[in-house]
C-alpha cells in the first residue's frame, strides 16, 4: 500500500545514501527509498499518495555529484541503479535553511494562539533544520482570516502554499472545492463558491494542513494538542467503522470531546473521515443529555436516583413476568456486540421472552445463509481499497458510505482498478466508473437474478442507457473478472442476494459485501436482535414478535412492558405513541426522545463514545470501541441491564459470566508489590483468561461471545492492539427459511444526517442549514 | 608567633561582624516590622504570587496559549481557552484565557511559567501573605490573578462592550 503503480514488479536498485547501501524497487521514489531505510529528509508538500508537487524545495539532496549541476528534490527524483546520494551534507543543510527563513519571511509567528501550535510542521523543521534568526525586516502582509464553511476556516497569511489541501480535495475527495488563484508570491487557496465552499465538508484539508492556515470550525482556539487525552475508537455513525481519534479534556460534566481525527492513520480508513467522523461527536456534550433518570410520578416525569429508578424497573418487571404479561424488547443497531448480546440473553432468559427486534437496515440473515460454507466470500472494507475490480449495486455510497466510496475511488485512482456501476441514479461514483448501467428504479433484484444467469430477467433492467445487449456484454466483462468485489445494497434483499452470491461463486476469487447503514447493524444481527434468529443466526425454537408484531400487540393493550434501548419506536419504528399508555415503557437514550417523553421509567445511558466494547462494520470487520471518558450521571447500557437484572432478583453472574476463566494470583502472593510485573497476570491477560470481577466488565461477555458465537473466534491480542480483526461467516446455520419476509427501514442518510442521532449534532445541522440557505440564494438568483 | 597570627585572623574576622553590627538592616522585619503594604522593599527577582499582566490598552496579555501550564512541573495551572469576539474583547490576539487558575496548594513558584510565557503576561508578583486556613481558598481564580487596569485610562475605564453591559445592568 502507497507506494506508486510503477514501483510494482521492477527490479531491484542498489543505491547509497550517505554511504550507507540502499536497495529499493528500481522507479520507486527517493524520498520513499530514503524513509523505508530510516533516512528521514524533510518535505511539505509530498504527500503518500497524492500527486507530485515539488513546490516546497525543502527535501532537495545532492545526487550523483558532479554529474547533477544543482540539488536535486528527492519527492520527484525516482532511483536508479548506482545512484549516490547526500542528505546531511553543509550545502543541503543550507539549502534546508534557507528555505525555512524564506517560509517564515511572511508567516506570523503567532505559534502561541494558532491552532497547529505543537503539532505543527513548520514549527517543527524549523526546529529541525531552520535558522534560529530571521534577515526579513520588512513588515509582514496581513489579510483578514476568512470563513469558508461552518467547519472550515482560512488563515492565509499562515499558508505556505504546499498544496495538499488542493490536492487531497480534488485526487482523494474527488470534490475539487480548492483551487489556486494567482502566480508565484501571491498566489492564494481559493474555495469554489467565491467566498465560501461548496463541498462535502470532510475536513480533509484542514487535517492534512501542515501548519495553521486552514482551521476547524468545532476545535478552534479551544485547547492545544498537549492538553487533551487522545482516545482512539470508532465512529457510531454510519456501518463503515472508520477508526477516530478522540481529543478529550475533563470537565465538569465529567468529560468533553473536543476533535476528532486519525493522523495516525491507524485503522482501516487510513487519515479519512467524513464531516460525521470529524466533527458529529458533538452531540456527546450537548446540555440536553440526559443526566439524572426519570420515574412519572402521577404523570410527570420526576428525576430520582439510579437506585428508585433501577428497583421501579426491576419491581415492575418481575410482576409482569410474574402475571404472565407480554414483554417487548427493542434494541439499537449503534450498541456495541456486548451490549447487543446482553440484551438479548436478559431477554431470552431473564425476561423469557423472544420478542425482541432492532432497526434492521440489511438483510443479514439472508446474507450470511448465503454465504454457509463459503467465508472466504465476505469482502471486508480493506478488499475495497486492493482488489482490481469492483461492483457496486444500488445505493449512493458517497453518501451512505463515505468509507467505502473513499476506497474504491482511491483504488481506482492509484491501483487503476475496474469500478462498476449500476444503479438507477447517475450516483457521484460514476465518475470512476469504467463502465455505468443505469436501471429503473427499484430492479435491483433483477440484476441479481440475470446476473445469476436468469435471461428473462434482462427485459426488466434494460433501459434507453443500457440496452439489453450491453447488459449481455457486461455480464461477460464481470464474469472474467479476476477477485471481483460486489458490494450492495439495502434493496437487495432474500433471494437477491442469494442470486448475487450464486453469480459471485461463479467469478474466480470473487468477494461480497452487504452494506448496512449504522455503526454496528452487522454486529447486532450476529449477536441475535431476532425475534426468530439466536446469536449467529441459529433459528430460535419459537419466533417472537417483530417490531410490527410488538406494535400490533401495544396497539391491542397487550404489551405488558416494552423496553427500548437505544431506539426511538415511536419516531422511526411505527409505534404510535398513544398505543402504549397501557404498557410499561423503560426507556434508556441519551436524549428526551419522542419514545422517552411518554415513557414510565427513563434511564439516562452513556454514547458509544463512553462506552467500551467491539463494533462489527458492515463488511464484517470486528474493532474495538474505546472509552474516552465519562458523563456524570450517566451509564452504560450495559451496566443499566445488569442493574435491572440485579433488581429482578436474578443471580446477575448467570448473565454476565462473572469470575470466569481462572482464579488468577491477583499478585499478593508473590511480592508483585515491589513492581515488578505480575507475569500470571500478564500471561492471563494475553491469552484473554484474566478473572473478570466486575459484573460490568463488557470484555467479561466478550469471552462467551467468543466461545458461543460462530465467527467470533479472533484473535484477541490483535483486536485488544486497536487493529480491525476479520469476523467470519464460517459454521453459521445455513438452515434458515427461504424467505423470513425480513422487513427493513434503511436510513438513506445523506453525508448530512445520521439516522436519529444526526438532529442532535449542532455541527450537521448548522452545516445542512448552511446548505440550505446557499440554496435558497441560489434559487432567488 | 603562630599564636600571634591566630589572634590576628580572629580579630579581622570579628572586625567584620562588629563592623557590620553597626550598618543599616537589610533584612526586613516580618511579622513585627512594617510588612509589603508599609514600604519594605522586595529584591526585584523575588518570586511572590502570579500576576497576569495587561497591555498599554489594558487588554489582558494572556493569550490562552497553555505554555505555562505544560512548563509547570507540579500541574498547578488549568486553564480553559475562549475566542474573543467583536463584542467581548478580552485579549490582543484572536484567543483568551476564559478560565486561569493557579492552585498555589500546588505552586513551587519555580518560575518555569514565567520563563515559557510568550506574551510576558504571567509574571511573579511580590505577594506572599498567601496562608489560609481553608485550602480552597488557595486556587486562585483570574480575577485575583489580574493586574489592575493601568492608571492612565483613568478611574471606571471599561475594555468591551459586554463589560459595560455588565456594569449598566449593576447600576440600573
Amino acid at each position: 500500500m502507497g507506494t506508486r503503480g510503477f514501483g510494482f514488479g521492477m527490479a531491484d536498485a542498489n543505491i547509497t545514501v550517505d554511504g550507507k547501501k540502499i536497495t529499493a524497487p528500481a522507479g520507486s521514489l527517493l524520498i520513499d527509498a530514503c524513509k523505508n531505510a530510516g533516512i528521514e529528509i524533510p518535505s511539505f508538500c509530498y504527500y503518500p499518495n497524492l500527486s507530485l508537487q515539488g513546490a516546497c524545495r525543502m527535501c532537495v539532496v545532492r545526487v550523483d555529484a558532479p554529474k547533477m549541476p544543482k540539488l536535486q528534490t528527492a519527492c520527484t527524483t525516482t532511483i536508479s541503479d548506482g545512484m549516490v546520494v547526500t542528505t546531511d551534507s553543509e550545502e543541503v543543510k543550507q539549502s534546508r535553511k534557507a528555505v525555512v527563513e524564506i517560509l517564515l519571511g511572511n508567516h506570523p509567528l503567532d505559534c502561541p494562539v494558532c491552532d497547529a501550535g505543537g503539532q505543527c510542521e513548520l514549527q517543527d523543521m524549523t526546529f529541525t533544520y531552520g535558522a534560529s534568526e530571521s534577515r526579513y525586516v520588512e513588515p509582514k502582509n496581513h489579510k483578514q482570516e476568512q470563513q469558508w464553511s461552518p467547519v472550515v476556516f482560512f488563515d492565509s497569511p499562515r499558508c505556505i502554499l504546499c498544496y495538499r489541501c488542493v490536492r487531497v480535495c480534488n485526487e482523494a475527495m474527488d470534490v475539487a472545492a480548492l483551487g489556486v488563484e494567482n502566480r508565484g508570491v501571491s498566489s492564494l487557496i481559493v474555495p469554489n463558491g467565491g467566498d465560501h465552499l461548496d463541498c462535502e465538508e470532510c475536513g480533509m484539508c484542514i487535517d492534512i494542513c501542515p501548519v495553521g492556515a486552514l482551521t476547524s470550525g468545532s476545535y478552534r482556539y479551544k485547547t492545544r494538542p498537549w492538553e487533551m487525552n487522545h482516545v482512539s475508537t470508532i465512529c457510531t455513525h454510519c456501518g463503515d467503522g472508520c477508526k477516530t481519534t478522540l481529543g478529550v479534556r475533563s470537565s465538569e460534566a465529567g468529560m468533553e470531546i473536543l476533535r476528532g481525527d486519525n493522523r495516525d492513520k491507524s485503522g482501516i480508513n487510513d487519515d479519512f473521515l467524513c464531516i460525521k467522523g470529524r466533527y458529529a461527536f458533538d452531540f456527546a456534550n450537548r446540555e440536553d443529555r440526559l443526566r439524572q433518570p426519570l420515574v412519572r410520578k402521577n404523570g410527570v416525569l420526576t428525576a430520582v436516583t439510579w437506585e428508585e429508578a433501577v428497583t421501579a424497573v426491576g419491581d415492575k418487571f418481575a410482576e409482569v413476568k410474574q402475571s404472565g404479561g407480554v414483554f417487548g424488547v427493542i434494541g439499537s443497531p449503534r450498541s456495541t456486540n456486548e451490549e447487543a448480546y446482553l440484551l438479548q440473553k436478559f431477554a431470552r432468559s431473564t425476561l423469557g421472552t423472544n420478542n425482541i427486534d432492532h432497526q434492521r437496515t440489511a438483510d443479514f440473515p439472508a446474507f450470511v445463509s448465503a454465504l454457509a460454507g463459503k467465508p472466504e466470500m465476505a469482502g471486508s472494507m480493506r478488499d475495497a481499497y486492493m482488489v482490481p475490480a469492483i461492483l457496486l449495486l444500488g445505493g449512493d455510497a458517497t453518501d451512505e458510505h463515505p468509507l467505502l466510496a473513499y476506497q474504491v475511488r482511491n483504488n481506482v485512482r492509484l491501483h487503476s482498478a475496474k469500478l462498476y456501476v449500476v444503479n438507477s441514479q447517475e450516483i457521484k461514483l460514476k465518475r470512476q466508473a469504467a463502465e455505468f448501467a443505469q436501471i429503473p428504479a427499484g430492479t435491483e433484484s433483477g440484476v441479481a437474478a440475470f446476473l445469476a444467469g436468469d435471461d428473462s430477467a434482462v427485459a426488466a433492467i434494460a433501459t434507453a442507457i443500457t440496452s439489453a445487449d450491453a447488459w449481455r456484454a457486461l455480464r461477460e466483462t464481470l464474469r472474467s473478472a479476476q477477485n471481483l468485489l460486489i458490494a450492495f445494497s439495502s434493496d437487495l434483499q432474500g433471494d437477491g442476494i442469494a442470486n448475487i452470491a450464486k453469480f459471485a461463486g461463479s467469478v474466480s476469487g470473487a468477494k461480497v459485501i452487504c452494506l448496512a447503514d449504522y455503526a454496528n447493524s452487522r454486529g447486532v444481527a450476529d449477536m441475535g436482535l431476532y425475534p426468530d434468529l439466536l446469536p449467529g443466526y441459529a433459528s430460535a425454537a419459537k419466533a417472537g414478535l417483530d417490531l410490527a408484531g410488538m406494535s400490533a400487540a401495544a396497539q391491542q393493550g397487550k404489551l405488558g412492558a416494552l423496553l427500548v434501548v437505544g431506539a426511538n419506536p415511536v419516531y422511526d419504528l411505527g409505534f404510535a405513541a398513544d398505543s402504549l399508555n397501557n404498557t410499561f415503557v423503560v426507556v434508556q437514550d441519551m436524549f428526551l426522545t419522542e419514545t422517552a417523553a411518554i415513557a414510565d421509567v427513563v434511564l439516562p445511558s452513556a454514547s458509544a463514545y463512553e462506552t467500551s466494547g467491539t463494533f462489527t462494520n458492515t463488511s464484517g470487520d470486528l474493532q474495538l470501541v474505546k472509552k474516552a471518558g465519562d458523563l456524570h450521571g450517566t451509564k452504560p447500557d450495559f451496566e443499566i441491564i445488569v442493574r435491572i437484572a440485579s433488581a429482578m432478583g436474578v443471580d446477575v453472574s448467570t448473565l454476565v459470566p462473572l469470575g470466569a476463566g481462572t482464579t488468577a494470583d491477583m499478585g499478593q502472593s508473590r511480592g508483585a508489590q515491589s513492581g515488578e510485573a505480575d507475569r500470571s497476570a500478564v500471561y492471563l491477560q494475553k491469552q484473554g483468561l484474566e478473572a473478570r470481577v466486575s459484573p460490568f466488565d463488557a470484555a467479561a461477555l466478550f469471552d462467551e461471545i467468543q466461545r458461543l458465537v460462530p465467527g467470533y473466534d479472533v484473535s484477541r491480542m490483535n483486536l485488544m492492539a486497536g487493529n480491525d480483526v476479520r469476523t467470519t461467516t464460517a459454521g453459521k446455520a445455513a438452515a434458515l427459511p427461504a424467505s423470513r419476509g425480513e422487513s427493513l427501514r434503511p436510513a438513506h442518510d445523506t453525508l448530512f444526517s445520521s439516522g436519529s442521532l444526526g438532529r442532535y449534532s449542532r455541527v450537521l445541522n448548522s452545516v445542512a442549514e448552511n446548505r440550505d440557505s446557499k440554496l435558497v440564494e441560489v434559487a432567488a438568483d | 608567633m603562630s599564636v600571634v597570627k591566630d589572634i590576628a585572623a580572629v580579630a579581622k574576622g570579628m572586625g567584620i561582624t562588629f563592623g557590620e553590627m553597626f550598618q543599616p538592616t537589610i533584612v526586613e522585619n516580618y511579622p513585627d516590622g512594617p510588612g509589603p503594604l508599609k514600604g519594605a522593599k522586595f529584591q526585584e527577582r523575588f518570586r511572590g504570587a502570579h500576576v497576569l499582566q495587561r497591555d498599554e490598552n489594558g487588554l489582558e496579555k494572556c493569550v490562552a496559549c497553555f505554555l505555562c501550564a505544560a512548563a509547570c512541573p507540579c500541574n498547578c495551572i488549568y486553564i480553559e481557552a475562549d475566542e474573543n469576539t467583536e463584542q467581548n474583547r478580552v485579549s490582543g490576539a484572536e484567543r483568551y484565557a476564559k478560565v486561569y487558575n493557579i492552585d498555589y496548594n500546588r505552586c513551587i513558584f519555580c518560575g518555569y511559567c514565567v520563563e515559557a510565557c510568550p506574551t510576558d503576561a504571567i509574571t511573579h508578583g511580590h505577594g506572599f501573605e498567601l496562608a489560609s486556613f481553608n485550602a480552597t481558598n488557595l486556587i486562585y481564580r483570574k480575577e485575583q490573578l489580574l493586574a489592575i487596569k493601568p492608571a492612565q485610562l483613568g478611574e471606571g475605564v471599561t475594555f468591551n462592550k459586554a463589560e459595560m453591559d455588565r456594569q449598566g445592568s449593576t447600576a440600573g
